[in-house]
């Protein structure tokens, strides 16, 4: 039995070796600094060009779409763990993890058909607002989670000194549990930027490296996607192996930063 | 707020609820979370009900039951059937619980049971490590190495006498439903694994210690006690990794071949709900074309939805039998 879980095992890290070794093994070719900072070249065929379009969308779109999810989550958050206003709390809460289960390219047509179709043209405002709707349940779901391990004895304590409920929110429950809430929130961003199918038809993808958010815009995951399919083009799979990489670096720093902070918070619990 | 630059008299009871009542903060905070709370439950009910009307004007062209039951899907020619597509997302979800799960359970076992701790962290966290990349690059990855790879063994399989089957026939084209199955299969591998890992150290000690002391193999504890005991928490990682199975969208298109097409050989290409609404909705010009690709969308949403509400079930179940392992 051993055995079989050994090999179990290592069928099951083959993948992650092999996708990091041809990542390396091709990104880093294709990869240079330039890459980060230079315009995206010619065609498909053309080589070079640079991702500084797509940063500069993942950087507005998943900025945006943090700042209507964090507060957005932590609203939901306080009002199930903190207010638990009965069934309607219960009901926003529902809400918010069915949004968890829609597979994201639902996520893509739903922002699509409310927002695309009513501005009339797809734009980076709808494809942060789709980022927002990947992050907001795993924000509002580790908050919660957070509020909800605040020891019982601070709950006591702020109340035996007679202190408003939202003195307490703010100035004790909030401070204990920060680092969970900003894993949570680390988590959520490593999450969104790695997203490609709620861009699709929402912000759609760019040539040019756009700064207002009320046009087409790329993103990381978006430009590598968009290169990816021109499979047949070496250009085009050069620049794919670049932005992979450069997208699973963000990712992976984002990942390991989230669990070091949600050690952190264990060592500070116990 | 002002009331607490204030402070009033504090010796009688009485000063206590007068000061709170006074307090600005609270209707603040209160009705602040309230609204936004309100707000985001709003947006999302609204932009369920938006896509949904915007499919139903699919129905005009198409009734539900030839939409859902049709197998042909030709844009061109104004006829949108939704059969291969669903068919395309079970048969790859089927593939990929199917290499996943024994998979999982394996590496759970071994990270939980046979590796010493020094050994298991590392294996634990490169398995989690499989969840943080993202779907595209596993598409580009699939396409460029796992396609080839897989269709050497493809070949092998379709030329051997299990070749006769219809479920493994040629010709083998390289893209089809079994790479997409063996995609979604690394895809779901670490979170079937960590919902297992944690159903299974949630296993009480004594009973462990009991089967041990009652002379049980290490084997034998695992599988009369541990595994026993873990079923409802491995159920449920199951579920959840077949619910990421259905919704996943860009790897499968890279590696499933884009074919609306009905094939009993799993080596043939296919397409499923999810990819064909990336990569036709962006271009979709034709009458009804978008809202026949909405609708696909509503019938994964309704796919996915059961899923989860069967995953939540089975979870509920979990967490009230066994105290509460974190399957998320």
């Amino acid at each position: 039995m051993l055995l079989l879980c050994l090999a179990a095992g290592a069928i099951a890290l083959l993948p992650l070796v092999l996708v990091l070794f041809y990542l390396l093994s091709e990104g880093l070719k294709a990869w240079s600094p330039a890459f980060l900072v230079s315009p995206p070249g010619g065609g498909v065929t053309t080589k070079g060009g640079g991702a500084l379009n797509a940063i500069v969308g993942t950087l507005e779109m998943t900025g945006l779409g943090l700042a209507i999810a964090a507060p957005l989550g932590l609203a939901v958050a306080l009002y199930v763990a903190e207010y638990r206003e009965g069934r309607m709390a219960v009901v926003v809460r529902t809400a918010v993890d069915l949004v968890a289960g829609i597979p994201s390219i639902v996520i893509g047509l739903f922002v699509y058909s409310i927002v695309v179709v009513t501005m009339g043209h797809f734009s980076g405002y709808a494809g942060a607002i789709a980022l927002s709707l990947i992050m907001l349940p795993i924000i509002a779901r580790t908050s919660e989670e957070m509020f909800k391990i605040v020891p019982r004895q601070l709950r006591e304590g702020t109340m035996a000194l007679a202190m408003p409920r939202w003195r307490a929110i703010v100035s004790v429950y909030i401070p204990t549990v920060a680092t969970g809430i900003v894993t949570g929130i680390v988590l959520a961003v490593s999450r969104a930027i790695g997203e490609t199918a709620p861009l699709l038809f929402t912000a759609l993808g760019s040539s040019f490296v756009v700064t207002d958010m009320n046009r087409p815009m790329s993103a990381l995951p978006l430009y590598m996607f968009q290169n990816a399919l021109n499979i047949g083009f070496p250009a085009a799979v050069q620049r794919a192996w670049a932005a992979a990489l450069t997208l699973v670096a963000i990712v992976l720093l984002f990942n390991v930063l989230g669990r070091w902070l949600a050690s952190r918070m264990l060592l500070k619990g116990r | 707020m002002t009331a607490e630059t204030a402070p009033a008299p504090t010796d009688t009871p009485g000063a206590f609820i007068r000061q709170r009542r006074m307090s600005l903060g609270d209707p603040l905070l209160g009705w602040g979370v309230r609204i936004l709370s309100w707000l985001a439950f709003l947006a999302i009910v609204v932009m369920l009900l938006d896509t949904a009307l915007h499919s139903i004007k699919l129905l005009e062209h198409t009734s539900l039951w030839d939409f859902v039951t049709g197998t042909a899907w030709q844009p061109a020619s104004l006829v949108y059937g939704a059969l291969p597509f669903i068919y395309g997302t079970v048969v790859t979800s089927t593939i990929a619980l199917l290499i996943a799960v024994p998979l999982a359970l394996g590496a759970a076992l071994l990270v939980n049971e046979y590796l010493p701790s020094r050994a298991a962290t590392p294996v634990a966290y490169g398995i989690e490590l499989l969840a943080a990349v993202p779907s595209v690059v596993y598409g580009f990855w699939g396409v460029i190495v796992l396609v080839p790879a897989l269709r050497v063994l493809e070949e092998a399989v379709a030329g051997s006498p299990a070749g006769q089957f219809p479920l493994f026939s040629g010709p083998v084209p390289g893209p089809s439903y079994f790479a997409a199955g063996v995609i979604l299969a690394i895809m779901i591998l670490p979170i079937v694994t960590s919902v297992a890992r944690d159903a299974m150290r949630a296993t009480p000690r004594l009973q462990r210690e009991g089967a041990l002391a009652l002379g049980a193999t290490h084997w034998e504890t695992i599988r009369h006690v541990v595994l026993p005991f873990a079923r409802g928490g491995i159920f449920a990682g199951v579920i959840l990794g077949l619910s990421r199975a259905i919704g996943e969208t860009i790897a499968v298109l890279f590696v499933i071949g884009n074919q609306p097409q009905i094939n009993a050989s799993i080596f043939a290409p296919g397409y499923s709900l999810p990819s064909v609404i990336a990569s036709e909705f962006a271009e979709a010009n034709q009458p009804f074309h978008p809202e026949a690709l909405i609708g696909l969308g509503v019938v994964l949403f309704v796919l996915s939805f059961a899923v989860n509400l069967l995953a939540r079930g089975v979870v509920g179940r979990f967490e009230a039998h066994a105290g509460g392992a974190d399957v998320r």
